[in-house]
């Protein structure tokens, strides 16, 4: 889930990620905080990622209501509102490790959330994550811990074959048809969309086409490209495929472009 | 203004994996890898011979076709100079190099071989032109 700032509140909210929180071996992409300061909503993306969040709220301490959310990979964005005092802490797991971690299957997740009740029956040890806390600080470090200990516990890691295919769409920016890494794996190309479906939640078009919606952002907005350079770069057939792509899956168009966290597989 | 050229950086699945088979398999050195084990070089002189973890194309804004064994080779090389191309070669393919051309003598005098790396790179194994000329 890419955490937004939105077009309607640019600043609604103080999105952190904690440095030294990555931890790619063990699956972890990234550990984040946030804290709304006002009434907002919050615009998310689709990134193909699926985030477990401990949602609270920030004004009482301890802190002793505690929700946890599991979010399943989207392909379309959604909104969140949010009241001033609202508080996240959340881990982005990377692609590939969702059933390593949590015994589900992301598939059963997409375009889905699992929150408070629904999440603990769908992965009972979920529960220890909504005790009691000192601080709100002590919920990244509660994430990071669950995460270490249900790796540990042996469930099995993502192949190598799984992790490569997945490398390969991230680094070609979703420009790569699935064909062709079907031949660089030797492998089929069914062999390919049951892999990525079964690593991410999403066919591997669908993924494929939100890595390359986010790079397009990010060459509009970063590297500050011509819409028609951008367009032809991402790999779009002209500047009218990349709008649309921009509209259906963020309701963003070059000219309008939210302040949101690009996320990559080396953050 | 003055340009020159510093560096060749391959984008590889892991880093830490391609400094070990070009260690083993061209006898070369690393001089730097970085804690992300994202970016490394090895000690080529003056010109850097680098290794960039295929995640830093992603980070960079850049999208490339990603290097594999299995795929047809991309339209670049590795060129190494060796006093002894067939024994470079050798040495190479024992160390799991994929064997592409022995090393030949070129009509321009040179000695100048094949293999593909680890991840699928082309890696020429040559003598040196200046020797000859």
């Amino acid at each position: 889930m890419t955490q937004p700032q939105t077009p309607y509140s640019p600043h609604p909210s103080r999105y952190t990620e904690l440095s030294g929180g990555a931890d790619p071996g063990r699956g972890i992409e990234a550990v984040w905080v946030s804290v709304a300061d006002k009434a907002s909503a919050h615009r998310v993306l689709p990134d193909g990622r699926c985030d477990i969040i401990l949602r609270f709220c920030a004004k009482v301490s301890p802190i002793n209501s505690i929700t946890v959310v599991v979010t399943g990979p989207t392909t379309r964005h959604y909104d969140v509102v949010v009241e001033p005092g609202m508080g996240f802490a959340g881990i982005r797991l990377r692609p590939g490790f969702f059933h390593a971690i949590l015994g589900l299957s992301p598939v059963v997740l997409r375009d889905g959330n699992l929150v408070g009740e629904a999440a603990i029956g769908a992965c009972p040890p979920l529960a220890d994550l909504c005790a009691e806390a000192t601080s709100p600080d002590d919920l990244p470090g509660r994430l990071v811990a669950f995460v270490h200990h249900h790796i540990a516990l042996g469930h099995a890691l993502p192949p190598i074959q799984t992790l490569s295919i997945l490398s390969a769409l991230h680094a070609s920016g979703g420009r790569l048809p699935v064909q062709d890494i079907a031949r660089m794996q030797d492998i089929s190309t069914r062999t390919v969309q049951r892999i990525v479906r079964d690593a991410t939640g999403l066919p591997p078009k669908s993924y494929a086409r939100i890595l390359q919606f986010h790079r397009a952002l990010r060459l509009l907005r970063d590297h500050h490209m011509r819409p028609s350079e951008a367009a032809s770069e991402a790999g779009y057939a002209d500047q009218a495929h990349m709008t649309h792509a921009l509209r259906d899956f963020g309701a963003l168009s070059p000219a309008r472009l939210a302040d949101v966290t690009l996320v990559t597989l080396g953050d | 203004m003055t340009v020159r050229f510093g560096y060749t950086i391959l984008y590889v699945p892991d880093v830490r994996a391609t400094i070990a088979f070009y260690e083993a398999a061209f006898g070369l050195t690393a001089r730097f890898l970085h804690e992300s084990n994202l970016y490394a070089e090895m000690e080529t002189g003056a010109t850097t011979l680098a290794f960039a973890g295929e995640e830093m194309a992603e980070m960079n804004g850049l999208a490339i076709r990603p290097l594999r064994a299995g795929d047809l080779a991309q339209a670049v090389e590795i060129a190494l100079i060796c006093d002894d191309p067939q024994s470079s070669w050798d040495r190479a393919v024992a160390a799991g190099a994929s064997p592409l051309s022995p090393p030949t003598a070129k009509p321009w005098g040179q000695i100048v071989g094949y293999v593909r790396d680890l991840n699928g790179g082309m890696v020429e194994l040559c003598s040196d032109m200046t020797a000859i000329a």
